[in-house]
Order: structure tokens, then C-alpha cells, then sequence
């Protein structure tokens, strides 16, 4: 198949997202990491002198770990990046309680839209900062938080306390321990025993400034029979410098719970996107991560389940596309700690102009964790041959009663199946998109019908240019 | 049951200190903290890291992993963090004079 | 030749020294030892922070614990032979602790130009035949500690070259085995030229099953265009005994490999198997049995890298763990940007046999290439209770139900193997582990 690349101009990243917003912060922190700016950052949170003891052992942890010698490569100069900006002096609880240029900047991503058709709760963060927040009253009366994860620091100490860097602490990874040092903003997400949440609720991420660092962090604790269904959007503008955003997500799914976490990645592919996402599962829970990465230009993340209790489920979904001057190290983890638990990682990626995907993933049986199954395939597609796909699943079975299946398979779009199709009058441009939408289908079924939609249109123009 | 066998002088581990030691083919991390000693494979159920090249805290009684920093009770081996869920074996430790003797666990 | 009196333990100056001077070998040769030995002297022991020793734990294991061509008071008695068993050979040799004992090779064939026996004899003869292909360094004597031991201490050390065009049907047998406590340093090279074909059967075993000792060797095979290699290894060692190994197949354009191991002894063993399939229409596949018991801890590297247009690779490796073994095979499908057109595949199954046995299985697909076919599967699982069921019902204990699951489970790679009486040989040789199996 013929590629023209200067016809790709979409590469890697959608023109709808690539706006420059004039914004007016109210304080931006210097730039560099030191405990100095540590500290600033805690002091100007107001924070309990625990958090601040936190984030400046965690920077510690963060100077004493190598950067990772598998991946991708990090060319992040950590003196060069400002790690807090704070856009907005407090938070809204409408839109027009919000900075009109940041307001203007959601209106454009149509977040206000799709809060009053179909969502449960928002939140949106501007650079380091919740700018604004809503919940549906009902849920509020019903005792759901949903609130940005500063505010809980400060409004619901003791249970946020309780779980609060226990899942992923700061010690398993540099970039847990970066995040846990200058972490900002992130939701904080009870769901308390019994309670269903209908409709899901939304945040979005939005990196506005350049040489910025965005370091969320999120904490979602489903209680006994609840359930919930979260969904985060991320986007920034396209600049030349690099940014970082290392995000750390830790969720928590008692018995009995349901926990969805759908993440649509579609950053500026300036963007190293170091992310740690962790959940674990206890007995008769199900999680589930359904990961879309279709931005940035370094990916890496790994969503993990760790079942905890007999019955426990885990779930994961990975659709990475990468092109020009992309890498998406992407992939799956999951632990089987109990007996009874059953596992399924799905992971579609493909590779187009000289981009590449790599699916990275964990598939580990613990002694006593009896009568497991877990079942993992992974399928790429390379669409040139400037484009690269790695398969690196690791497999550790530690028990004997256990049913545990990996395939995977790289391959390119079967003559045959574009023979068909164009044979049918489509252009080999239009039968190629065909195929990778009919490719990545498990994926966008799962997501909302809005998301899909907009999945769809996504992986369109990431298609556009494709075939020569 | 497997007899006590001596694996090291109570001089060489400070207090507080750890020791990688071998016996029957088998490395144990020896810790010495707020005056006693505890012995424990000298492997993180998490990843397989040496406990032995990992900081010890005495005054919590853990000693974590130098890889992804899991925590083990120095006590009963048992994990204590994220990312590990499993204990690692722990062994009897006893003092006799200036030696200190290990009797392995059944395994 | 000089006699020199050897210092007792450890791989030192005094040893090496003393062993260059006991062999009158070519300068070439001297040269590349010398430069190997410096570099073992510089590397550093392989540590659990590099990736690929992460799952293999050597701190136990000192090389000075070792004492490399000590002599026997009385020769010991060397185990049978499992692999020629039935089989009618073309060649055979033997080595003892990194000596070479014997050799015969059938009259007709050394007519024919072919070579087989002691490389540390024949490479005195045949210097510059042979010096070109020793010096492509199939296997990087740089890569890491033992690599380099291998590549300035080898001896004991089994070749076999067949001239272009000749077909040689009977398979050649070499059999190196390793007294108690003892040191094994050799080093296979087959070198098929043009159109030649073969089939070698090598084999290592201990002289007691449950001996300890050292093995730090290496396996080049180059297979020239047009020709065919059929290579069965079966490492049988001593449960006491440390393996090393770095193995390397070269297969030229519309050559063929095929390369079966069966690995079954050893305390430790780390593998490193690697077949670059380097000319067009290239052919490789590579079969592994692995079966453990005890503490044994086998580790299998295997890499297939395609490095030119229309290649294929098939791999399977089966695994059967029993008692509180841990096998890790963790395998590559490295396509070059060049290698359109390749079809690879690669398969582990491991069948756990106890609950205390742990599998680590870790494929791997990097493609460079767009017009490829490349897939991995890998299953753990137990013995399937339904197939117990019908064979118990049928009037067989649950032992030997068990015993016929996992000889059935083997099978697929034993049918690989086309020569009947190697393949009834290999067969035998395995059989003979699958031990009373408790449940």
C-alpha cells in the first residue's frame, strides 16, 4: 500500500483541540522541581502538614528511582517544565462562575453541551487547577462525593486519608512518585453502599500552557453493591516544547461493586502521557478499563486490576493508534490474588505512518489464587512499513488450577478484505478506514453513543492521509 | 523440623542493619532491629526483588523492596503495601553467645 | 607440551595461562581467547537489576566454587547414551568434563570431505577452513559474562562441517557428560555449506543424576544457503549442575533449520537460543520440551529474528512443571523492516502439575515490517479433569492417567521430528521423568 506522507496533516492530533487559550493565571509556581516548589504548592493548597510530608518524601523516592530503561523514550528535562499553574482563584459551580476564556475554552470542547444532555456530573481542570464542578442534586442527597481531589483533602480528610496513595504509593514507580509529589487537581470520587450512578460522570483535562506539567490525581472509592461509570477526555493545544502529564488514578470496587473507567487520550503529540492506574477488586466485583490513546507523543500506561477477594472480575479494554512521531506504549495488567477470579484483556493497536504501538501487558496467578481464568488477545495493525508494532505480554502462573490463555497476532489490512470492499466501488482510502472502524469496533460499542460518535470521527481523520 | 544453623555473628549486623545470608542453598535477608533479629526469604512476592538490598525501617518493623517499594513485616513476613499482596516466608531466629543460628521453615 | 601444575579452584591468570600453553593452537585463535578472557575479567556477574536475569537468581551461584579441567583419579563411568539409542549413526563423539574422549566418523564420509569430532583437534589441521567462520562470532563473545568464559576457555568442543552438496542421511551423535562437581566448557559448531544436509544429535548429561557442577557453553550453527539442518539437543544434567548457555543458528537464503531441545536437567539453567533467518525464503523451527521437578529453575531466551524478505518461523516450546520447579521462557519474533513478507509464529504451553510450580511465559512480537503475518499464543493450565475422568474410566489409575496426559501433552512436539528412531528416541529419553505424579 502507497503512502503519501505530506498529505498527512492530521497527524496524531485533531485541529478541533489545537487552540491557544489567552488566559490570565493567577499564580504560576517557578519553573523546576525542588522541595522549595514542593512546598509552595502544599502552602498555597493549604494543606494539612500530612500532605506536605507526603509530597516532599515522594519527591525523595521520585530523585532516588531510575528513569525506566523499558518504553519509550523519555527526553523529559525536569527543570525545564512548570509543575503548578492555577488559572482561576476558586472553583465554579456554574459556568459562568468560570474565567470567561477558560469557559469559552470548554464551550469549544463542548463540555456544558454534553453536561445538560447526558451526564451525571462534571468536573474540568485547566492546567493544574478544577476551574469547575457539578453533580446532580439527587446524587449529592443520596451521599455521592464527586469533587475535585484538593477539595476532599480538605472536606473529607479521614476517607480519603484511608486510601490515599495505599493503592499505588509513591514508591512503585518514578512517575507515581512524581505525581504523588506535585500532584493538583484530579476527582474524588464515593459511591456509597447500594447506589447505582446512571448516567456517567465526566472530567475533563485540558493542558493549556507550554513546558506545562499536569500531575492529576484521582481517587475512586465504590462502596458495597454500588456502581459507577467515569469517563475522563484530555486535550492541548500543539506546541514545540514538550509537556508532561503524569496522572495517578487509584479505584477501589467493595463487594458486589461495578467500577467503569473510560479514558479517551487524545493529547497534543507534544505530550508525554506517564500515567499510573491502578484498581483493586474484591469479592464479586468487576472492574473495568476501557483505554482509548489516540494522542501524545510518548504513552505509557498500563491499567492494572488486582483481585483481591474470591470473585472478583477485571476487565480491560486498550485501543492505542499511533502515528507520525507517536509512541504508544499501552497495555494491561492483571492480578489474580484470589481464587475464583477471572481476567479478560482486549488490546486492538495500529500503526500507521511511521508511528509505533507497543501492547505491554501482565497477566500474573498468585499462590492460592485457585480455579483462575484469564483469556488476553491482542491484535495490531501495521498500515506502512515506516510503522512499528511490539507485542510484550508477560505471563507469571504461580498456581496449578488455572485456565490462562494469551494470543496475539500483527498483521497488515488483508488484501483480500480491501479487495472486497473496493470491488464494492469504495476508494482504497475508504476501505481502508472501513476496516480499522470495523477493527477497533469491540471498543467503541462499549463507550457511550456520544463517545462513540466522536471515537468514530477521531479515528477518522487519524485515517485521513493514510493511503496515498 | 529443621535444626538451627549458624549464619552469621551478632557484630556483623548492626542495629539497625540487615545481612544477605546463605543457608541450604537458600538466601535469607537476616535483620537486625530494635534489638532483635528476624530472618526472611530474601524475595519480594511482588516482582522477585532482594529485601536485602531494600531499606529497612525499624522503628515501623518493615523492610521494603528496592524495586517498587512493597513492605514486609520483618516480624511474620507479612505484605504490608501494594504492590504485593503475598507474605514471604519467615524463619525462627535464635541467639546462642556471639552466633546467630536460622532454623529454616518448612517451605 | 608444557606441564604445567594447576592451581586448584576459581577460573584465574594462573589457569588460563596454563591452559594456553597446553594447547599448540593457531595465533588467531590464542589472539581471540586472549581478548575474550580480558573481557571476562572486565564484565561484571550478571545482576537481578538487568532486565534479563530479573526472573534468574545466580547470587548463589561462585565461580570460584569451580575447578575447570581438574584431573580424575580414575575415569568414571559415562551414563548411557538415550539419543542414539536405535538409531544408526553416521558420526559419534564423546567428552568428559571438556575433554574429548573419542570419535569415529564413517570412512565414506570423510572421503566426502566431511568433518566431525574434536574442534580442539581439527581446528589445529584445518585452520583456515575453519578460521572464517569461527571469526563471524555467531555468538558475541562481548554479551555478557559467560559468553566471553565460553569464548576463551572453550574446549572439549564437538564440529561438524559437511562440504557443499553433500547429503548426509544418518544423523551424527555427540555426547558430552560431566563427572560430579565438575566443569564443562564446550562448544558445538556445525557448519553446513551450500546445499549440504545433515542431522546431529547432541547430548549432555552428568555421570550421577543428581551430580552438581558447571556448564558455560555455546552452539553456532550456520546453515549455508540451500542447505538443511536438523539439530536435536537434549540437556540432561545433573540436578546439581549450573547451565550456561549462548546458542545461535544462521540460516542463509532458502536454508532450513530445524532445532529441537529438550531440556530436562540442571539446577539452573539460562538459555539464550537465538535463529537470525538471513537470506530470502529462509526456514526455522525451533521446538522445545521443557520438564522439571525439584527446585530446578530452567530459563529459555529463545529469539527468532528475520532479517530478510519471505522467511518463516514456527516455535513451540511445551513446559511441564512438577513439585516446586519454574520454568521462564520468554521469546522474541524480531522483524527487520526489511523481512517483508514473513510468516512467524511462536507458542508456549505450559502444563502445571503441582500447585507449587510456577510458569513464566513472556512472548514477544517486535515488527518492523508491514506485509507480515506474526502471532503468539501461550496457555497455562493443568491436567485436564475430563481427559482423567475417561482415561480412569477406562480402567487406568489416576497415575498412569496422568503420565499418558503428559506424554500426549509432549507429543506435538515429538511429531515435529521426522527421523522415526530419533523421534522414538527423544520420546524414550523424556519418558523416562515423567515420574509418579502425585495430585
Amino acid at each position: 500500500m502507497a503512502t503519501d506522507i505530506s498529505q498527512d496533516v492530521t497527524v496524531g492530533e485533531i485541529n478541533k483541540y489545537d487552540f491557544i487559550t489567552p488566559s490570565h493565571d493567577v499564580f504560576k509556581a517557578q519553573k523546576g522541581l525542588n522541595p522549595e516548589i514542593v512546598a509552595q504548592i502544599s502552602e498555597m493548597k493549604q494543606e494539612p502538614a500530612w500532605m506536605r510530608d507526603f509530597r516532599l518524601e515522594s519527591l525523595k523516592i521520585f530523585e532516588s528511582k531510575p528513569m525506566p530503561k523499558w518504553g519509550g523514550d523519555i527526553g523529559i528535562d525536569f527543570q525545564d517544565i512548570y509543575y503548578y499553574l492555577k488559572p482561576a482563584d476558586h472553583q465554579g459551580k456554574t459556568w459562568d462562575d468560570v474565567p470567561q476564556e477558560i469557559k469559552d475554552t470548554f464551550d469549544k470542547l463542548g463540555i456544558p453541551e454534553a453536561e445538560k444532555k447526558y451526564l451525571a456530573g462534571v468536573k474540568a481542570q485547566f492546567e493544574s487547577e478544577v476551574v469547575y464542578g457539578s453533580l446532580q442534586e439527587d446524587l449529592g442527597n443520596k451521599g455521592v462525593i464527586f469533587t475535585d481531589t484538593d477539595t476532599a483533602v480538605r472536606e473529607h480528610p479521614d476517607l480519603l486519608r484511608e486510601y490515599f496513595g495505599k493503592i499505588i504509593p509513591p514508591t512503585d514507580n518514578k512517575f507515581a512518585a512524581l505525581n504523588s509529589a506535585v500532584w493538583s487537581g484530579g476527582s474524588f470520587i464515593y459511591v456509597p453502599p447500594g447506589v447505582h450512578i446512571d448516567f456517567p460522570l465526566q472530567a475533563y483535562f485540558r493542558i493549556n500552557a507550554e513546558q506545562m506539567g499536569q500531575f492529576e490525581r484521582t481517587l475512586i472509592i465504590v462502596d458495597e453493591g454500588a456502581s459507577v461509570h467515569y469517563v475522563e477526555g484530555c486535550t492541548a493545544p500543539m506546541y514545540t516544547t514538550e509537556s508532561l502529564h503524569s496522572a495517578v488514578v487509584e479505584v477501589i470496587v467493595k463487594k458486589n461493586g461495578r467500577a467503569r473507567y473510560t479514558t479517551i487520550q487524545n493529547w497534543a503529540n507534544n505530550i508525554y502521557n506517564l500515567v499510573t492506574k491502578r484498581a483493586v477488586a474484591y469479592q464479586d466485583s468487576l472492574m473495568e478499563w476501557i483505554d482509548g490513546n489516540l494522542g501524545s507523543h510518548l504513552t505509557m500506561k498500563y491499567p492494572a486490576v488486582y483481585m483481591m477477594e474470591p470473585g472478583a472480575r477485571g476487565e480491560i479494554l486498550s485501543i492505542a493508534f499511533s502515528s507520525k512521531g507517536q509512541h504508544q506504549d499501552a497495555g494491561a495488567k492483571v492480578v489474580h490474588c484470589a481464587p475464583h477470579t477471572k481476567s479478560r484483556i482486549i488490546s486492538k493497536s495500529i500503526s500507521k505512518n511511521g508511528g509505533r504501538s507497543s501492547y505491554r501487558g501482565l497477566c500474573k496467578v498468585e499462590k492460592g489464587a485457585t480455579d483462575c481464568k484469564s483469556n488476553v488477545v491482542c491484535d495490531a495493525l501495521i498500515l506502512d512499513s515506516a510503522s512499528r508494532s511490539d507485542t510484550y505480554p508477560y505471563i507469571e502462573v504461580e498456581e496449578q488450577d488455572v485456565q490462562i490463555e494469551h494470543e496475539a497476532s500483527v498483521s497488515r489490512i488483508g488484501e483480500e478484505q480491501l479487495f472486497y470492499l473496493m470491488s464494492r466501488g469504495l476508494s482504497e482510502a475508504e476501505a481502508s478506514s472501513m476496516i480499522v472502524s470495523g477493527f477497533i469496533e469491540p471498543l467503541i460499542k462499549e463507550l457511550p453513543m456520544e463517545y462513540a460518535v466522536e471515537m468514530n470521527r477521531l479515528i477518522e481523520l487519524q485515517m485521513e492521509g493514510s493511503v496515498g | 523440623m529443621s535444626e538451627f544453623q549458624p549464619v552469621a555473628k551478632v557484630t556483623e549486623v548492626p542495629d539497625p542493619g540487615s545481612l544477605l545470608v546463605e543457608i541450604n542453598e537458600q538466601l535469607l535477608v537476616l535483620i537486625h532491629a530494635a534489638g532483635h533479629f528476624y530472618a526472611l526469604d530474601d524475595v519480594c512476592t511482588h516482582d522477585g526483588g532482594p529485601l536485602s538490598e531494600g531499606p529497612l525501617d525499624a522503628e515501623e518493623g518493615t523492610i521494603a523492596c528496592p524495586r517498587h517499594g512493597a513492605k514486609f513485616d520483618i516480624k511474620t513476613g507479612a505484605a504490608l503495601t501494594m504492590p504485593a499482596t503475598k507474605p514471604t516466608r519467615s524463619h525462627e531466629v535464635k541467639i546462642e553467645g556471639e552466633q546467630i543460628l536460622i532454623r529454616l521453615s518448612e517451605d | 607440551m608444557i606441564a604445567t601444575a594447576l592451581p586448584t579452584t576459581g577460573f584465574s591468570q594462573e589457569v588460563f595461562d596454563a591452559f594456553l600453553a597446553r594447547r599448540e593452537e593457531p595465533a588467531w585463535l590464542t589472539d581471540n581467547r586472549m581478548a575474550a578472557w580480558k573481557q571476562f575479567n572486565k564484565l561484571g556477574m550478571p545482576n537481578n537489576r538487568d532486565e534479563e536475569w530479573m526472573r534468574t537468581d545466580i547470587r548463589l551461584f561462585h565461580f570460584d566454587r569451580f575447578t575447570p579441567f581438574a584431573e580424575f583419579e580414575a575415569s568414571p563411568k559415562l551414563p548411557t547414551a538415550l539419543l542414539a539409542e536405535g538409531v544408526e549413526l553416521a558420526g559419534h563423539c564423546t567428552s568428559l568434563d571438556s575433554r574429548n574422549v573419542s570419535k569415529e566418523l564413517s570412512p565414506e564420509l570423510a572421503k566426502q570431505g566431511v568433518l566431525f569430532g574434536s574442534l580442539d583437534t581439527l581446528i589445529q589441521e584445518h585452520s583456515s577452513l575453519l578460521r572464517p567462520y569461527m571469526e563471524r562470532q555467531l555468538i558475541d563473545p562481548y554479551k555478557d559474562k559467560f559468553s566471553a568464559l565460553n569464548a576463551a576457555l572453550w574446549s572439549g568442543a564437538n564440529l561438524l562441517f559437511v562440504p557443499k552438496g553433500i547429503k548426509v542421511a544418518n544423523p551424527f551423535h555427540s555426547f558430552s557428560a560431566m563427572s560430579p562437581g565438575g566443569v564443562d566448557l564446550g562448544k558445538t559448531l556445525v557448519i553446513l555449506e551450500q546445499g549440504a544436509e545433515a542431522t546431529l544429535l547432541t547430548e549432555t548429561a552428568s555421570t550421577e543424576p543428581d551430580a552438581g557442577g558447571m556448564h558455560c557453553g555455546s552452539i553456532e550453527l550456520i546453515v549455508e544457503k540451500d542447505a538443511r539442518l536438523r539439530y536435536v539437543n537434549l540437556q540432561n544434567w545433573g540436578s546439581g549442575v549450573w547451565h550456561f548457555a549462548h546458542q545461535m543458528g544462521h540460516v542463509g537464503a532458502n536454508a532450513g533449520l530445524q532445532w529441537t531441545i529438550g531440556a530436562l536437567g540442571s539446577r539452573l539453567a539460562k538459555v539464550n537460543q537465538h535463529v537470525a533467518l538471513t537470506g530470502q525464503d529462509a526456514e526455522a523451527q525451533v521446538n522445545g520440551v521443557m520438564f522439571t521437578h525439584g527446585k530446578q529453575h530452567l530459563c529459555y531466551n529463545t529469539h527468532q529474528h528475520h532479517k530478510a524478505a519471505f522467511c518463516r518461523s514456527d516455535l513451540l516450546y511445551k513446559a511441564a512443571l512438577q513439585d516446586k520447579s519454574r520454568t521462564v521462557w520468554r521469546g522474541m519474533i524480531k522483524v527487520d523492516e526489511a523481512a517483508q513478507r514473513t510468516d512467524a509464529y511462536q507458542r508456549n504451553d505450559n502444563l502445571m502439575l503441582s500447585a507449587t510450580a510456577r510458569a513464566d511465559s513472556i512472548p514477544g512480537l517486535e515488527i518492523e515490517a508491514d506485509d507480515v503475518r506474526c502471532t503468539h499464543g501461550s496457555t497455562s493450565g493443568r491436567v485436564d479433569d475430563q481427559q482423567l475422568f475417561y482415561a480412569m474410566t477406562r480402567g487406568y489409575t489416576r497415575q498412569e492417567a496422568v503420565r499418558m496426559i503428559v506424554t500426549g501433552f509432549f507429543q506435538q512436539v515429538f511429531d515435529r521430528i521426522t527421523i522415526e528412531s530419533v523421534r522414538d528416541a527423544l520420546g524414550e529419553a523424556i519418558g523416562r521423568r515423567v515420574r509418579d505424579i502425585e495430585e
